[in-house]
């Protein structure tokens, strides 16, 4: 899953660390969901999405469908 | 600007959290390391009378601190820092098991060695790399 977290963050001016704050969780964490290392739980996502004031769905987007061979075809 | 945004300084509730653990952890193991040297005189002195085995495993009190500090540091940190928590508890239980299992053959095999401490070694060193790993990600 891709997100926007690191976007909207800067547009706000925070750094990882007031962000992580606001979140109740750790910079390691906003860190690991900015980079795509760590899907956030759902109860986390929604709260990410409250806070930027934002639909969940502009914050986390899906990855791209994979393309395989017979698709292609 | 976005270089300070991007700064990897920990955060007020990270420090906050850290410091709560560190409260509870660390007396724990000091009481652990006073006991554990204690533990060879009190054993010593009491030779022949039954306390010798409550004096031995004295040291499994702070033992149960420390468990505690860390049961309650784990209900204090969020899903993702838990989540590599118990990944690095899980490698250590892991390379506990083998030290565990190869020790075990080695017995077998007539050899005789100290299992008990190198389990617990190898074990919280497992422990101790797999988190450090993780928290330099």
């Amino acid at each position: 899953m891709r997100n926007n977290l690191k976007t909207l963050r800067l547009a706000q001016g925070w750094s990882q660390g007031v962000l992580a704050d606001r979140l109740e969780v750790s910079r390691q964490t906003v860190n690991a969901l900015e980079t795509g290392r760590y899907d956030p739980s759902l109860p986390l996502a929604f709260r990410i999405a409250r806070l930027f004031e934002q639909p969940i769905e502009a914050v986390f987007l899906p990855d791209p469908e994979p393309t395989t061979a017979g698709s292609a075809r | 600007m976005t270089n300070n945004l991007d700064s990897r300084t920990v955060s007020a509730g990270d420090r906050q959290r850290s410091r709560s653990y560190h409260r509870e952890f660390w007396p724990g193991i000091a009481a652990y390391v006073v006991l554990v040297s204690l533990c060879p005189l009190l054993t010593r002195a009491a030779d022949g009378s039954p306390w010798r085995y409550l004096w031995a495993v004295l040291p499994v009190l702070p033992a149960l601190w420390v468990l505690r500090a860390v049961v309650r540091h784990l209900r204090r940190i969020d899903d993702y820092q838990r989540l590599l928590m118990l990944r690095g508890l899980g490698v250590g239980f892991g390379l506990a098991m083998v030290a565990s299992l190869t020790l075990g053959l080695l017995e077998l095999a007539g050899l005789d060695l100290p299992t008990g401490w190198i389990v617990y070694g190898v074990g919280m060193l497992g422990w101790a790399i797999a988190a450090a790993t993780a928290a330099r990600r």
